[in-house]
Formats: structure tokens, C-alpha cells, sequence
């Protein structure tokens, strides 16, 4: 087949997405492992993990851009590309958002906080993170309506979950002392970003797959 | 490779009509890159009678790659592309000022065997023009012509007849030409019977068959249709392994899509700007240069 070297970069590109996106997830595991065990170690090595990261995704935008400039990249392509261009910003945003979780573990102080489990939750969300990868990878577009689908869980867990916090907020009993309100402020506002991040990384999630509906059957339908 | 611009010099004035007032800095074709120049290109100035076709171009062809020359009709690169290997000596009226060097030896100088630069340096024209020979005899021309397979000496030291020479010379050049597995069965026939995307490929596969070092194409793809062109342009990207490709083509795309770096002339038979292809096609320093790869040129 013809234009060899232009077929070569595009799986180029797709390796490059794929290979972000999975320092990405491992980036995500180790903040939320990080969040669980309360490890200032994992914690740190998530956010210093991050550089590497924004560096990976600036040079696959340029790929991107080279790829639109040089090669002029029509129909399948075009959208494949667009996409792909569209996926790292997604790729890249779970990466901010798993430094945000080593930067909640190493806040983390007391022994006081709500019984929530953001971290189930967080690792439902990665699950998510890695399937939109497959569908991708492999162009499976049942794969990405049933990561769409999946969101509607996620979303709820994330709501239940908020809920509980405000509502150990309200409950709680500080008496007159001003430390113990103010620490316990800081832990409910800590675990609402937690779960909000949480919620964003499966949003993300979904944004790969729509991308990826677009790429395979120009199908917007996910997208808005 | 991105330069260091002065400021004065960078900013094109853009007047109601569009046009721009631009002053050219030579850093603009001061193209630095890693690697050995295979040809070197300083103060060229060609004239047609009174008509200055290029005004003191300077600039080095880095060996085995691509370098794509592109610009408006008229603006002096396919004179460029000749003055490479002295074609331009053909026309009368023609007159050529400056230096051009392969690997450091000067082309214009008093004594060039001109076929034997004509071997080193050689050419690929816009129309496929093959002889009216087979297929066989065309690839073979040139080496006969140029006595390489005359001798037979090389035939004789290894025990074999001529014919296994250059049955293997037409089979090598044809194989490097991507065009063998289609011609194979029938090197006999004559060559004019072939479609136009394989007579090109014939014509890269004679200018081959001399074992040239450095290919100037001018237009190669522009009488072809896409097929033939995407094949066209896959083979320069293989030969770019092993020879100096240089390009003469109006169509930007191709150029951005097969060379390296690409060399902009502008009306007046000026080199605008000359650089890495990325460079060009992504954030030129000319105006002009942007105006031109973006069409809103003229």
C-alpha cells in the first residue's frame, strides 16, 4: 500500500497516545494508592511524576501538529488524528488530577474523616481510564457506549458519597473548640475536591471513549 | 533549525492590498543542520539574456535526503534545479555567475566532464519520457552510453557472459525503482506500451541504472494521477536512503509530506527562506513564505 511513511506515523501517533495514557493510569494508581495507605512517599512520587507526563504530552501534540501540517490528514484520518489531538488533553488533565490525589494523601491528617471510600470509587474511575484506552487502541466502539453508561454509576457514587461528607459536616459535634473546626472544615473540603477529581477522571474517561465513537463511526453522539 | 532573527528585518509591513513590504534577511536561508552537505550553493546568479533569473542564491543540499524546492511559477527553481548538473549550459541565452560544488568540487569549473556530472548528478524530468525501446533497452541506456558495460571486465573476472551483467544491472535498477514486480514478465516490450505512473518509475529507474549520486526531479508527480503519485512519492522517500534527492514541485503538499527541508523561492529569483520542512510549513520567519504555503499568495 502507498504512502508508507504517512501510515507509519499515524500507528506512531496511536502507540504515543496509548503509551501516555497508560503512565497516566499508573500515575492515577499511585496517587490513589497513595491516598489509602497515607504513603508520603507515593504521594510525592505521584506529584514529581507529573513533569514526565506534561513533557510526554507536549511531544505527541507536536506529532499531532507535524502530522496536520506536513501530511494533510482527510476523512478517517482527520478524525483520527483530531481525535487523538483532543484524547491527550483528556490524557493529560487525569494526569493533573491523580498529582491532586499524592497532594490530598500528603494533607491528609486525622483520623476524623467520614467513612467514605473515595479510593473504591477512584479505582472504578481508572478502571474507566484503562478500558477507554482499549477502545482506542482497538477501535471498539461497544466499549466506549458501555463507558459512557458506566459514567451514570460512577457519577452516583460520587454524589452519595459528597452527600455523606456535608452530612458528617452538619453532624459532627466540635463543641467550642476552634482547632477542632477548623481541621474538620479542611477535611471536608479536602474529600469534596477528592470525590470531585474522582467524578473528573471518569468524565475524562468518557471524553476518550466519545473521541474514539467519532474516529470509528463519525459519531458525535457521545460527545455532546 | 530555528534562527535567531533580527527584529527589523522580521516584521513584513502589510499594506491595504494585502501585500507586504518585506525586507529579506539572509538568515532566513541559512539553514543549519547535522550532517555532510553533498552539494554547496553560493552566490548563484543565472541570467537569461537581460533577464536576472536568480539573484545570488546561496545554500546547502544536505546529502542523502530530501530537499524540496517550492514557489510560484517563475520564480527561478527549476533554473535552479538546473544549473545542479549544468543543464542550463544547453540554452544559449544563458549565463551563470557563482559557485556550485559536489562534494566540494567546483561544477562550473573549466574542464567538468560534463556527462560524467551528468552521471553523478541525475535528472528526472516532469513528463515520463522513455525511448521509444523496451523496457530492457531503456534502463540499460545509460550505462552503455557512459561505457560501463563495456569493458566486461567485471563479467569476465567473475565467469560470466555480459548478459548476466546487465540482466542484473536492469533487475537492480528497476528493483530500487519499484516498478520490477510489475515489469518482470515482459522487459522485451516496448516501453511506450507502459502507463504513465510506471514510465516515470521506468525514467527514475534509467537515471538510477548509471548509479548517480544526487537526483534532481522536476515536477516528477505533476502529470500523474494520485495512485501513481503516492507510489512516486514512497519510492523518493526509499532512494532518500541512499541518494541526494532534490525536488522541484508546485504542489505544497507533496513537498511538506516527502522532504526534509524546503527551500521557498519567491518571484524575482530570490531564495525567501530555506529550513527544516516542519519549520516551513509550521511557523515560517517570511511572511511571504506564509502567505505562500497558506495561499494567500499573489
Amino acid at each position: 500500500m502507498p504512502r508508507d511513511r504517512y501510515r507509519s506515523a499515524l500507528d506512531d501517533l496511536r502507540d504515543a497516545v496509548v503509551g501516555l495514557g497508560e503512565d497516566v493510569v499508573v500515575q492515577l494508581e499511585t496517587g490513589l494508592a497513595a491516598l489509602e495507605s497515607g504513603d508520603p512517599e507515593l504521594a510525592r512520587a505521584v506529584i514529581d511524576g507529573d513533569d514526565a507526563i506534561n513533557e510526554a504530552y507536549l511531544a505527541v501534540e507536536s506529532d499531532c501538529i507535524d502530522l496536520f501540517a506536513l501530511q494533510q490528514p482527510v476523512a478517517g484520518d482527520l478524525r483520527f488524528v483530531a481525535a487523538s489531538f483532543k484524547i491527550l488533553t483528556d490524557l493529560e488533565r487525569i494526569g493533573d488530577l491523580a498529582t491532586n490525589l499524592g497532594r490530598y494523601a500528603l494533607a491528609e491528617s486525622s483520623e476524623s474523616s467520614p467513612e467514605v471510600d473515595v479510593v473504591a470509587i477512584g479505582r472504578e474511575a481508572r478502571d474507566a481510564v484503562e478500558d477507554a484506552l482499549t477502545a482506542y487502541r482497538t477501535r471498539d466502539v461497544e466499549l466506549c457506549r458501555e463507558i459512557h453508561a458506566r459514567d451514570d454509576r460512577i457519577d452516583a457514587l460520587c454524589q452519595r458519597a459528597s452527600e455523606r461528607v456535608v452530612r458528617d459536616l452538619v453532624e459532627r459535634e466540635t463543641g467550642n473548640d476552634a482547632w477542632a473546626v477548623e481541621r474538620l472544615l479542611d477535611d471536608v473540603s479536602r474529600l469534596l475536591l477528592t470525590v470531585r477529581d474522582v467524578e473528573r477522571v471518569a468524565d475524562h474517561a468518557v471524553n476518550v471513549a466519545a473521541r474514539t465513537l467519532y474516529v470509528v463511526e463519525h459519531d458525535s453522539e457521545l460527545l455532546y | 533549525m530555528s534562527k535567531a532573527t533580527s527584529e527589523s528585518t522580521t516584521t513584513a509591513e502589510r499594506t491595504t492590498t494585502g501585500e507586504t513590504d518585506e525586507r529579506v534577511d539572509p538568515e532566513w536561508s541559512n539553514y543549519e543542520f547535522e550532517g555532510t552537505p553533498k552539494m554547496a550553493v553560493e552566490d548563484l546568479d543565472v541570467y537569461y539574456g537581460d533577464d536576472h533569473a536568480l539573484d545570488g542564491i546561496s545554500m546547502e543540499i544536505p546529502e542523502r535526503s530530501v530537499t524540496a524546492l517550492i514557489g510560484p511559477s517563475g520564480c527561478g527553481k527549476s533554473t535552479f534545479l538546473r544549473s545542479l548538473n549544468r543543464m542550463n549550459d544547453r540554452i544559449r541565452s544563458a549565463r551563470v555567475e557563482g559557485s556550485i560544488r559536489l562534494d566540494g568540487e567546483e561544477v562550473y569549473a573549466d574542464g567538468v566532464d560534463l556527462v560524467e556530472l551528468r552521471k553523478r548528478v541525475g535528472m528526472v524530468f516532469q513528463n515520463p519520457n522513455p525511448f521509444p525501446k523496451s523496457i530492457r533497452d531503456n534502463v540499460s541506456y545509460g550505462p552503455r552510453k557512459h561505457g560501463d558495460l563495456e569493458t566486461g571486465l567485471l563479467a569476465r573476472a567473475l565467469g560470466r557472459d555480459d548478459g548476466d551483467e546487465l540482466d542484473e544491472l536492469v533487475e537492480r535498477s528497476l528493483r530500487r525503482a519499484a516498478i520490477w514486480e510489475e515489469v518482470n514478465d515482459r522487459l522485451d516490450d516496448n516501453a511506450l506500451g507502459l502507463s504513465g505512473g510506471q514510465q516515470q518509475r521506468l525514467c527514475i529507474a534509467r537515471c538510477l541504472a548509471t548509479d548517480p549520486e544526487v537526483i534532481l526531479m522536476d515536477e516528477p508527480a505533476s502529470a500523474l494521477d494520485p495512485i501513481a503519485t503516492a507510489k512516486i512519492e514512497d519510492l523518493i522517500a526509499e532512494l532518500a536512503e541512499q541518494y541526494t534527492v532534490v525536488i522541484v514541485t508546485h504542489n505544497m503538499q507533496q513537498a511538506a509530506r516527502i522532504s526534509e527541508q524546503t527551500a521557498v523561492f519567491l518571484t524575482g529569483g530570490e531564495l525567501v527562506e530555506y529550513d527544516d520542512t516542519e519549520k516551513i510549513f509550521e511557523d515560517p520567519e517570511s511572511q511571504r513564505v506564509e502567505d505562500y504555503v497558506t495561499g494567500k499568495f499573489g
